[in-house]
């Protein structure tokens, strides 16, 4: 008749003083998965690169970066350089191409997006129905369908002749997509930066200054319109004065000797050290944030995995610099003088031209065939096709997670934003918009990344993307694999961007809770 | 302050005389006395901070307030009970205009709320409010929860905010908070911010709508211990509780509410123990 607690309560005493089996030590448990899960990671790797290796000597394929560097045998339908001499550079103009195409996008899918969701939620009958009918239509049809669709209709304007409308020589529109007016970036403009650069801090000052007159008084300051006028100002300033920066240029070309003396030990030195300080670094930070108020630091497990690791990563960083890839210190050491030197002449004496400059769009004759000229910006069928395409569909999805967020606010926020009498106006800017920020954020860079990888529908219509451009490298070379780790390492580059500023805006907008 | 608070009277009262008191004497021939305190025509103008004639609300089909009548005295405190659904947060609601009523007239300190933007704003800025759900705005700090009104709609400077912020957070007992967010307090915590983000609008009228049915019971207490300090300093206050014992004790009158209509309206010694209704009395059977 013995309580059943008390016999528990003596069976787990006897049991607390005796080591548990190593199978049941939580401690060896983690250590020893841990270090299995690594060995099987390694073991996949290698086996997948053996077998690879193995396959391709088999039959007979070379695997190699050399071909980067050879000519290409076509032209490029539309880019920074339609007509480069490597297939390294075809790949790059694709890159530039993409980030061209998904930077401008996700600007234009933002503004359309945050109106078309602020306007689903409008009180005007009229607004929020054409905002459904835009939603539901675009993202319920497939990318591909209406970038086709949009390329079709293109195609389907009047054909292009010589003298083409609707204004010559300002606007022309046809089958061959939209041409207007080229600004670009002209002789001095790097020198006008210096200058634009000095006013944005100084107004930058003026814009605190008036922030914190408005704090102190109440008087409305105008902060953000101070800023506006003081970096103005020394942008018409600088569209005439910027000669006298001409000096600057000495400076990258100083930067660009010393880089040329450095010897390719010296580099991977540096790097060595870099990477070794790093890692010291990062554990004593990593370390002060877990000592306790006695000074003592006490570290679990979990917290060796990340000394090993850190200590693990530098001694990679060193293994592949002197190893792994000796040739890269002398690429850094050659690309960096490189780069200093075009900034040396960007910035260099005698730019004496305006930073901005203009150019009247044309159409030129072809053989037989009228085109458009290089000197206007030609937002050719394919671009317009992709872009435009790109830009709805993304829109559509962007104006579900702004609504989305906007009503993710509870009711209770506006009622009590109204009950203490503020505007509508003030209501959404203080109240509820940066709390719908928190819900929108997240998902905002998802459809940022969708709409980056999107773009890759280029190939359907044959816009020179990075991917298309890869597809004619890898036609003529037969590098396909070595292509495609190069299309996956530019987009993983281009999402991590992302990610990583929309991040810093996610930490940004927390909200503190106990 | 004291020259600006007795310009708004002046101005109040005199557009009250102009306006609104010619208006419901001759637009609207309501009978003002009912069930409710006989209201004399003369004294309307001066010293009545609420007046609600022949209130109706419908919410589709439903109609949640029919005929409601009633005028609340400048200081008083007037409680007003019922069941649920009997349309208590509906009304007072409706006299800051959460919810927009469809006939009948509310008149608060001598202005009438209509459609006109102006006039709620006015209203809104005059008459605070008290919620449930504290409603708290979580993404700022104590003190920039209840600076944030002064600053934008009174246009006060911050430091003249945050001292008057201070002053408040030390009325309602919990100055050492100021830097915490709302979510960073307890339930009767918030509840106190609350009350301090609406008194720093300096309100002549204030709204309390349940303040102390989402709280633990053991934070009851401070919410109510701050209501009553504010009653005592001549605030004119329409609460709606489930709190007996403060009606009891701080409430000059107690309003009961069923199905949308005022059932009874009487002092609480009145209507704790001897009631007219008997839809009071069992009610009263119910809670007490």
């Amino acid at each position: 008749m013995s309580d059943p607690l008390q016999v528990d309560r003596g069976s787990s005493l006897s049991a607390a003083g005796a080591r548990p089996p190593f199978y049941r030590d939580a401690t060896v448990v983690k250590w020893l998965s841990q270090v299995l899960t690594l060995a099987l990671v390694l073991f996949a790797l290698i086996f997948l690169a053996s077998q690879g290796r193995s396959n391709l000597e088999a039959k007979d394929i070379e695997t190699g970066y050399d071909f980067l560097g050879t000519a290409l045998g076509s032209d490029l339908g539309s880019g920074i350089d339609t007509n480069p001499n490597t297939s390294g550079r075809a790949l790059w103009v694709g890159m530039v191409n993409t980030i061209r195409l998904s930077f401008g996008g996700i600007i234009a899918a933002t503004v359309l997006g945050v109106l078309v969701g602020v306007g689903r939620l409008s009180r005007n009958w009229i607004v929020s129905r054409a905002s459904s009918v835009f939603v539901e239509t675009l993202r319920n049809i497939p990318l591909l369908v209406q970038i086709i669709l949009i390329f079709v209709v293109i195609a389907s304007l009047p054909r292009v002749t010589i003298d083409q409308g609707p204004i010559p020589g300002w606007l022309h529109i046809s089958n061959k997509g939209v041409s207007i007016p080229r600004v670009f970036v002209a002789d001095g403009f790097y020198q006008w930066l210096i200058f634009l650069a000095i006013g944005a801090a100084i107004g930058w000052i003026v814009m605190r200054q008036r922030n914190r007159v408005h704090d102190e008084t109440g008087r409305a300051t105008y902060p953000v319109l101070s800023f506006g006028a003081v970096v103005g100002v020394f942008g018409v300033a600088g569209w005439f004065l910027h000669p006298i920066f001409g000096w600057v240029g000495a400076i990258f070309d100083f930067g660009a000797s010393v880089i040329d003396a450095l010897t390719p030990g010296i580099v991977q030195v540096i790097i060595s050290v870099v990477a070794v300080a790093a890692a010291i670094l990062w554990i004593r930070r990593f370390l002060a944030s877990h000592r306790t108020p006695a000074g003592l630091t006490k570290l679990v497990d979990d917290d060796w995995f990340r000394i090993i690791f850190a200590a693990a990563g530098a001694v990679l960083v060193i293994l592949f610099v002197t190893l792994g890839w000796p040739g890269l210190s002398s690429w850094i050491i050659n690309s960096g003088r490189d780069l200093f030197e075009v900034l040396g002449d960007k910035f260099g004496d005698g730019r004496t031209g305006p930073p901005i400059d203009a150019m009247r769009p044309d159409i030129e004759q072809v053989g037989n065939f009228p085109n458009y000229g290089p000197s206007g910006l030609n937002l050719i069928q394919g671009l317009a096709a992709v872009y435009f395409g790109v830009v709805l569909y993304t829109a559509a999805f962007i104006a579900e997670v702004v609504r989305g967020g906007i009503l993710a606010v509870p009711k209770g926020q506006s009622e009590a934003a109204q009950a203490v009498g503020l505007r509508r106006s003030t209501m959404l800017r203080r109240v509820v918009l940066p709390q719908a920020f928190r819900v929108i954020l997240p998902p905002l860079g998802n459809q940022y990344l969708n709409l980056t990888k999107n773009t890759s529908l280029a190939i359907a219509i044959g816009y020179s993307d990075v991917v298309q451009v890869g597809q004619t490298v890898y036609n003529q070379t037969g590098k396909t694999l070595e292509v495609v780790s190069i299309w996956m390492l530019f987009y993983l580059a281009c999402s991590l961007t992302i990610s990583v500023v929309v991040n810093f805006f996610n930490v940004r907008m927390r909200i503190v809770e106990r | 302050m004291s020259d600006e608070r007795e310009e708004r009277d002046d101005s109040a009262a005199g557009r009250f005389g102009a306006h609104t008191y010619q208006r419901a004497q001759g637009e609207n021939n309501v009978s003002i006395s009912d069930a409710t305190v006989a209201v004399s025509d003369e004294l309307a103008a001066r010293d009545d901070m609420i007046v609600c004639r022949d209130v109706d609300k419908w919410f589709g089909d439903f109609q949640a307030l029919s005929g409601i009548t009633a005028t609340i005295k400048e200081q008083e405190i007037v409680v007003v009970l019922g069941p649920s659904g009997s349309g208590k947060s509906t009304w007072i609601r409706c006299i800051n205009r959460l919810e927009a009523h469809q006939n009948g007239q509310i008149i608060v300190d001598g202005i009438e709320l209509t459609n006109d933007l102006r006039n709620i704003e006015k209203i809104r800025s005059e008459v605070g409010m008290v919620f449930q759900q504290f409603n708290l705005f979580p993404h700022l700090t104590v003190v920039d929860n209840i600076t944030l009104a002064p600053i934008w709609v009174r246009k006060k400077s911050r430091p003249e905010a945050e001292e008057l912020a201070a002053s408040l957070l030390e009325r309602v007992g919990i100055p050492e908070q100021a830097e915490k967010f709302p979510g960073q307090l307890s339930g009767g915590q918030q509840q106190r911010v609350a009350i301090a983000r609406a008194l720093a609008m300096e309100p002549r009228v204030m709204l309390f709508d349940e303040p102390t049915s989402a709280l633990d019971p053991e934070m009851i207490k401070e919410v109510l211990d701050v209501m009553e300090e504010l009653a005592r300093s001549g605030m004119t206050m329409m609460v709606v509780t489930h709190e007996m014992g403060f009606a009891r004790e701080v409430a000059d009158r107690v309003i009961f509410m069923e199905g949308g209509e005022i059932v009874e309206v009487g002092t609480p010694h009145h209507f704790f123990t001897d009631p007219t209704e008997e839809r009071t009395k069992l009610f009263l059977s119910q809670v007490l």
